[in-house]
């Protein structure tokens, strides 16, 4: 278990990701931290494929930051696919992105976005955003049960 | 229709209506002169029937005195008889004409004398037979004589019959022809009227047609604009978002990245690399207020008006309450009178109280004792709503600068902030097609003031001034 991503942070600015990375370290919220830099990445690993093919669905990230601005599939563009798969839609996700415009807001809840963060300028501002997100979902919130997950296929529907 | 235009069919069924009246009318004078010539033949008609039926008792008379047969005398009884008839008959046809009722007077004594004698002859005849009969007859010199003068007289009536006939003739076909001349006329110029009114209404049309060509380009040029002002949109869409995005992210890292410096680094840094670690992670991070200030004056720009019937004073309390982090610690005495509400959009002009209230917050922060008072008036007939601080103030030859973009009438070592916030405001009281103004003195306050324009122009409930506050209007400085 120890070796299962805990998080998936899909950023396509290294900085970003290492400012992010740091933030949830620093607070001990995640042991293993994978960073996709685009669309298509993080949808070769929430659907096993690719680079990713010896994955399972039955172990999915606790939690997805997703960025709104990446090269080839965007942000809302992974956030259709796995809200539309049975065997991937109940997977946490949190938009986490510069942009906190109404019709990415609106598009992001009506895709069934689990949480919308902006990332602050400030660091400051940054670290306390990233550790109250990773306080939240890696400790407070209580997970979908793993059942629903497993077998590559969900029940309820 | 044009009045021009309208006259002309006015003065086309006038001109129908008239020569339908004058031919009517000459229609009945035509008839009355034809009845004067038909009235005249009678006439004429009448006299020869008189010649005729004395000769005819004549005749008989004669017979009767040479033969003695009651035939003749049957033959003279019926030509008396209808002479009679007809001299009874002739006044009335002549009554209009004082010269032929003379004539006729004259004619008939001298009908009666003939007749007279052409019964005595009779009588000589039966009283003393034949031969004196023939006698009679023979010697009747008078007969031939009163036979001449009754010939003569009916020949003159004759010709007076026949000159009024050629007079009624020629009044008949005269006012026949003004009857034509009236119709043909009449036509004419109603065609022409018509005719006219056909160019005046092909000219119209020709005028119509060319305006609705004109407003159908016009419609096309709109058309054009809206979609032009639609892609126009789209790009400063597509460049806000671009500018949220991409000019946040290296600003984040700016201040990260040196944050990231100070925290793993600092105990290797003297105090002045410090001190220049920090002015980056700060001027990164005021640039992005900067970013997002013009990001929210370019939304407000595009954004459409939501109005609404809104109650301005609950709006306000929300205000103050929100903003209490910003004055946390300070003591600020708030006046805020009853507003009356308005018909504008909530959430800009909530915008507005949020940028004016904060701006009163930041700009007595050195008073002792600040006081922010809101309230409403009435200048000529329009609400003037109004925020008043006792704060820093500024000098009023500076007003002009206040609401544009990035412009400050305070250093930022004394007062911080980007110069957007009352751009903002301004922006949004002018989508409500209001005004803004502001009077103040340095060091003794500033008084902003605002109208809400066209979103105001519905029912207004009584409003109700707030607390003691004159405003004179030669102070105030129009935006």
């Amino acid at each position: 278990m120890s070796n299962e991503v805990e998080i998936l942070l899909v950023d396509d600015s290294p900085e970003d990701a290492e400012l992010t990375v740091r933030a949830l370290r620093r607070n001990k919220l995640a042991n293993v931290i994978q960073v996709a830099e685009d669309g298509a990445e993080a949808l070769d690993f929430l659907f096993c494929r690719g680079a990713h093919k010896d994955r399972t669905f039955a172990h999915p990230p606790r939690l997805v930051l997703l960025d709104l601005k990446l090269p080839k599939v965007d942000g809302l563009g992974v956030l259709r696919a796995v809200r539309a798969d049975e065997r991937t839609k109940k997977i946490p996700i949190v938009i986490l992105t510069s942009s906190k415009q109404q019709q990415d807001l609106i598009e992001g809840y009506n895709l069934g976005v689990s949480a919308y963060a902006q990332k602050p300028v400030d660091f400051q501002q940054f670290s306390e955003t990233i550790r109250q997100i990773g306080m939240f979902w890696m400790l407070i919130n209580q997970p979908p049960p793993p059942e629903v997950f497993a077998a590559g296929k969900a029940g309820g529907a | 229709m044009t009045s021009f235009s309208k006259t002309i069919a006015a003065c086309a069924l006038l001109i129908v209506v008239c020569i339908g009246a004058l031919s009517f009318w000459s229609q009945i004078r035509n008839e009355r002169d034809r009845q004067w010539v038909t009235h005249t033949l009678l006439v004429v008609e009448k006299l020869q029937a008189v010649r005729i039926d004395i000769t005819q008792a004549e005749t008989g008379q004669r017979g009767y005195m040479l033969t003695g047969q009651d035939r003749y005398l049957a033959l003279y009884g019926a030509g008396v008889e209808r002479v009679e008839q007809d001299l009874k008959e002739l006044p009335d046809l002549i009554a209009d004409n004082t010269v032929e009722r003379e004539a006729t007077q004259r004619l008939a004594p001298l009908i009666a004398e003939r007749l007279a004698e052409l019964h005595d002859g009779i009588e000589v005849r039966n009283q003393s037979g034949l031969l004196a009969g023939v006698e009679a007859v023979a010697h009747a010199n008078n007969g031939e004589m009163w036979m001449g003068l009754i010939a003569s007289q009916i020949a003159e009536m004759r010709r007076t019959e026949a000159m009024l006939l050629s007079r009624h003739l020629e009044t008949a076909g005269a006012s026949t022809r003004k009857m034509k001349l009236i119709i043909a006329f009449g036509n004419a110029l109603a065609v022409f009227i018509l005719l006219v009114k056909g160019l005046v209404i092909q000219k119209e049309i020709g005028r119509r047609n060319l305006a609705e060509q004109n407003l159908k380009h016009v419609n096309q040029m709109l058309e054009q604009k809206t979609v032009e002002l639609s892609e126009t949109n789209v790009e400063v869409e597509s460049f806000a978002y671009s500018v949220a995005h991409d000019l946040r992210a290296p600003l984040r890292h700016i201040a990260g990245f040196s944050s990231v410096l100070i925290e793993d680094y600092g105990p290797r840094i003297d105090a002045e690399g410090q001190r220049c670690l920090k002015k980056i992670a700060d001027g990164a991070q005021k640039m992005g207020h900067l970013v997002d200030d013009l990001l929210s004056l370019s939304k407000v720009g595009r954004q459409e008006l939501l109005l609404e019937d809104t109650l301005l004073d609950p709006l306000l309390r929300q205000v103050v309450e929100e903003l209490a982090p910003e004055y946390s610690g300070r003591e600020i005495e708030w006046q805020i009178a009853g507003l009356s509400s308005a018909h504008c959009d909530p959430g800009l002009i909530k915008q507005v109280f949020v940028n004016l209230l904060s701006n009163a917050v930041k700009y007595t922060r050195r008073q002792q004792r600040a006081v922010i008072q809101v309230g409403e008036t009435m200048q000529n007939g329009e609400r003037v709503i109004f925020v008043k601080d006792n704060g820093a103030g500024f000098e009023m030859q500076y007003a002009g600068k206040l609401f544009g973009v990035f412009q400050r009438l305070h250093k930022t070592g004394d007062f911080e902030g980007t110069g957007v916030g009352l751009a903002i405001v301004q922006r949004i009281i002018r989508k409500h097609g209001g005004r803004i103004w502001a009077e103040a003195e340095l060091d003794r306050g500033a008084t902003f003031f605002f109208t809400l324009g066209v979103a105001e122009r519905g029912p207004i409930r009584t409003t109700q001034v707030g607390a003691a506050h004159a405003i004179t209007n030669d102070e105030v400085i129009h935006v």
